[in-house]
């Protein structure tokens, strides 16, 4: 890091640029969904002229040394539709988490060519169509608006600049304003511009996609004309970076931290080449240095990627960022067209905010619509248990709850409405050519569940066959009054179901086995099914924020947990079970068909610090990752924490500003998290070393 | 089929051995080491332990073929990171025959290590050896009586098996656990030196430096840590090996 980016980075975590910010109300934009409503107009104009609002109160200024500009002085996003009108709208549709176009994957790459000029001559020359409806029309007058209100932007910032004696920066943006880019700097502002604008648009949970791919030809052209030496393209990377950074806190999530900007490197093309390259390099070192939470970055691997990317990538999880997060193209990319991606396109992945596999440019998906509690099917079954004659028939009455809740999962989201997005449609593949906004739907309309609790539902069916059934060691009735009493009076019959029946994450084919089963249900349940934009349903091994909310409504389960105690998010063992170690985790965990839950959610793996002492130690944890790969794992990610740390943190705030830790698909800082998701990281196992 | 005493077996142990590794806890062992912080694995029979406040049994009896069989199931994995089994303690070498037939039964599959203060006969020692692919040698202490002070026994043995292994085409490492004012002196290292220094299978030294943590668990099998050095100090670190050109790694 040179001190230019190392004073940047200590500017923007000392939180000195929010002294530029000031509210909605400030500026007057507080009451802009009012005036939207009074005038009549129709959604995607409000969502243009929202946007066009907003930029123009933004103010541009220059950060101390920055090269790439745009920082957000507004420190909000106006609403659309008046509290009214939206709730009048909220009664008659289904509404997915806020409302707006979210955790999708732009496609940046068009438009960073083209520049923003040839965008809006494009959208002119299909306005000229006759055939056009007056929709059709209205969009793509808003969406060639918000390129409008963008340029006009850049145009002040370029006049800024210059009027603040920096004129390569004005140059910059100058050129930026029109025409695509041509230099690694260029294409980095300009990157940097769509990025802010989708922003304060009010989409969220925006991805960054396979930035080294995209990026990589703008740098091999510096690189290679000598427009830029290695040295001065990390700098620009590294500031690049910081920039995802700087307005961060006003991105909206479940918590701070989640905010979705997430980066995936590597990869194989469609022809099984690997991808990984000397940006993609450059990235983790950046990452590395600069040790800040954003972006997220992500590996995409495979059984043939070299140790030396698992090293690199263990050197940054050494880092205690909480990720990378690695993702098996092995088991992905066919399992993304058996969903019925094309070749090409699922080659194309990347995850969307946390873990979900989407594909850029082309897919609308909702990888979390819901999710499916597994453990909560299993105990619906519980009341039939005396009755079934063997196993084999409470299971298949478990099938029978999944099968029947999915079915209640798809019905919920009939109706669905998205309030326009013709920033973001801009963004997406084949918006203008249809003439139709991107929250109308895309390419691919497919819809995700997460199924949760999954080792807490393999271990509770674990308990009941072996105790049931094969040993018949517990009476049936006895077992099910326990758990609906929350095992009182029961303790000897609970510390039998906790400690002696079998566990996941024990490499025991038991319990494995079982999880196999109900992923293989679950998967099953929904397949064939489609939702009314005609995607089709994904199932997943994730849990995002369901892991507590599940927990909460499932009262006690039969492999011994108390109603309360916390059930583990995504692909994870159970939280109080005897570790054997990370190795037969990892082979339990890759026991399932993971093609088959191919919406995604990671396997997480805690280490102590201590395990990191040495490049040695590093280099095993490569190993470990690899191995998981190899066997066949879909998703993992990896925490680098230490219990004292987290306790400390926990009473002295204080003192630990800066520890970060994974939380579900993504990294916050610990003391700025709910106590319930501070209790759920310090209860997590570790694996001290 | 033998039979042996164990007390735990450590999955991805990463600092006993080359790759990903398990490592199984053989029990008993004829060393008092003064720093010792595994001393559930002094005793050779199994023994309460209190976990967590919950009195557990710390030892079970195995047979080679059971143990040989769970240990071979992450032979794919061993065998995809150049990973394998080590056996520690205790001391190994205190069930000799057990530890012998294990490792006979690992190999050729699995690569095999023992890490061992060396003290056992020389027969015992070579035939043990024999199985292994790397041995991890502790060497605390050159002179006797400070050996003997600090750890209970005459290290007259345990030179006497560096010295077969030295001469040896066994890869080895030597590992020197580093304890304040014990045998952090420079003579020491000197005198270890002049030892390996022409070893034609000598790998690397390793040096482990004295961790303050060591006394946790003596009151968890009934025993109390009073330890006759300075705790408190920091090992002094004398790597004469480095600039001797021996690969040495400070953990």
């Amino acid at each position: 890091m040179n001190s230019r980016i190392e004073k940047l980075r200590t500017f923007l975590l000392d939180k000195q640029h929010h002294r530029f910010r000031r509210s909605l109300e400030s500026v007057g934009l507080a009451d802009l969904p009012r005036q939207f409503a009074e005038r009549g107009l129709v959604a995607v104009t409000r969502s243009a002229e929202a946007l066009a609002a907003l930029l123009e109160a933004e103010q541009p200024v220059i950060l101390p040394g920055e090269k790439l500009l745009f920082t957000r002085t507004v420190a909000g996003v106006p609403d659309v539709y008046t509290s009214g009108e939206w709730e009048a709208i909220k009664r008659t549709h289904y509404i997915h988490e806020r409302g707006t176009v979210c955790n999708i994957s732009p496609d940046y790459e068009t438009t960073l060519r083209a520049g923003l000029q040839a965008r809006k001559e494009e959208i002119a020359a299909r306005l000229a169509d006759p055939a056009l409806t007056a929709e059709q029309r209205t969009f793509l007058q808003a969406t060639s608006a918000c390129i409008e209100s963008v340029q006009e932007l850049v145009g002040r910032y370029e006049e800024y600049a210059r009027a603040m004696g920096e004129h390569e920066t004005a140059e910059v943006l100058g050129a930026v304003k029109n025409r695509g880019a041509r230099s690694f700097r260029e294409a980095l502002q300009l990157l940097r511009i769509l990025h802010f604008s989708i922003w304060a648009a009010g989409n969220y949970h925006n991805t960054l996609g396979r930035f080294d791919q995209y990026m990589y030809p703008y740098y091999r052209h510096d690189i290679e004309n000598g427009i830029l030496t290695p040295g001065e393209a990390f700098d620009l990377l590294e500031e690049f970076f910081l920039t995802c950074n700087k307005d961060s806190d006003l991105y909206p999530g479940m918590q701070q931290g989640d905010n979705g900007q997430s980066l995936v490197l590597g990869g194989r093309d469609a022809d099984g080449g690997s991808l990984f390259n000397e940006l993609s390099r450059m990235c983790l070192r950046a990452s590395y240095e600069l040790g800040v939470i954003d972006p997220k970055i992500n590996i995409r691997v495979d059984k043939d990627t070299p140790a030396e990317i698992f090293e690199l990538g263990s050197q940054l999880t050494r880092k205690g960022l909480g990720f990378p997060q690695y993702s098996n193209d092995d088991v992905v990319v066919p399992g993304l067209i058996q969903k019925g991606y094309t070749p090409e396109d699922a080659a194309n992945y990347v995850v969307a905010a946390c873990w979900e596999f989407i594909i850029p440019k082309y897919a609308m998906d909702i990888p979390n619509i819901d999710g499916l509690s597994l453990a909560g099917c299993v105990n619906a079954c519980l009341p039939q248990l005396a009755a079934c004659p063997d196993f084999g028939t409470f299971y298949k009455a478990v099938e029978a709850e999944i099968e029947r809740r999915v079915g209640e999962i798809c019905e919920k989201h009939k109706n669905l409405y998205i309030v326009p997005a013709p920033m973001m449609s801009l963004l997406m593949d084949g918006t203008i050519g249809r003439a139709q906004d991107i929250s109308q739907g895309a390419k691919y309309n497919n819809y995700g569940i997460h199924g949760t609790g999954i080792a807490t539902a393999a271990d509770s069916l674990a308990a009941i066959r072996k105790f049931c059934f094969d040993e018949r060691r517990v009476d049936a009735a006895a077992l099910v009054e326990a758990v609906a009493n929350d095992f009182r009076g029961a303790s000897e019959l609970q510390s039998l179901l906790r400690r002696e029946a079998p566990k996941m994450g024990r490499d025991d084919d038991y319990a494995d086995g079982l999880c196999r089963d109900l992923l293989a249900s679950f998967a099953r349940a929904l397949d064939g099914r489609r939702n009314e934009r005609g995607g089709v349903y994904r199932a997943g091994t994730g849990t995002a924020m369901y892991y507590v909310f599940h927990a909460r409504e499932l009262g006690a389960t039969p492999d011994g947990r108390n109603a309360g105690e916390m059930i583990p998010a995504n692909y994870s063992p159970s939280l109080f079970i005897d570790q054997k170690g990370p190795v037969s985790v990892i082979k339990s965990f890759t026991k399932p068909e993971l093609k088959d839950v191919v919406n995604g959610g990671p396997l997480t793996l805690e280490f102590d610090q201590s395990v990191f002492r040495n490049d040695e130690s590093v280099g095993k944890l490569g190993m470990l990752v690899k191995t998981y790969i190899v066997l066949g794992g879909h998703q993992l990610q990896l925490n680098t924490v230490s219990r004292e740390q987290l306790l400390d943190a926990r009473e002295h705030p204080e003192r630990h500003r800066s520890l970060i830790v994974r939380v579900w698909g993504w990294s916050g800082y610990f003391v700025e998290l709910d106590e319930c998701y501070q209790n759920h990281v310090i209860d997590r196992i570790e694996f001290g070393v | 089929m033998q039979k042996g005493i164990i007390f735990s077996i450590e999955e991805f142990a990463i600092h006993d051995g080359p790759g990903i590794r398990t490592t199984v806890f053989l029990k008993g062992c004829p060393l008092r080491c003064a720093w010792c912080h595994n001393p559930e694995g002094f005793s050779p029979q199994p023994q309460p332990m209190i976990r967590r406040g919950v009195s557990e049994v710390c030892g079970r009896e195995v047979t080679t073929g059971d143990l040989a069989a769970q240990l071979l199931r992450d032979r794919e994995i061993y065998r995809i990171n150049g990973g394998g089994v080590t056996l520690t303690g205790g001391e190994p070498l205190m069930q000799p025959d057990f530890a012998e037939e294990l490792l006979a039964m690992l190999r050729p599959e699995v690569h095999t290590a023992i890490e061992t203060s060396g003290y056992a006969s020389a027969e015992t020692f070579r035939r043990v050896v024999a199985q292994c692919e790397l041995v991890m040698l502790d060497i605390k202490h050159t002179d006797p009586a400070i050996h003997r002070r600090f750890t209970g026994v005459d290290n007259a043995p345990i030179l006497r098996n560096l010295e077969y292994l030295a001469a040896s085409d066994k890869p080895f490492i030597v590992r020197i656990p580093l304890i304040p004012g014990v045998n952090d002196t420079e003579r020491n290292m000197k005198e270890v030196l002049a030892l390996i220094r022409d070893a034609r299978s000598l790998e690397r030294v390793e040096i482990l430096r004295y961790h303050k943590t060591a006394g946790a668990k003596y009151p968890m099998v009934g025993r109390k840590y009073d330890p006759p050095f300075d705790a408190g100090q920091e090992p002094h670190v004398c790597d004469l090996f480095t600039e001797n050109q021996i690969t040495t790694v400070i953990l």
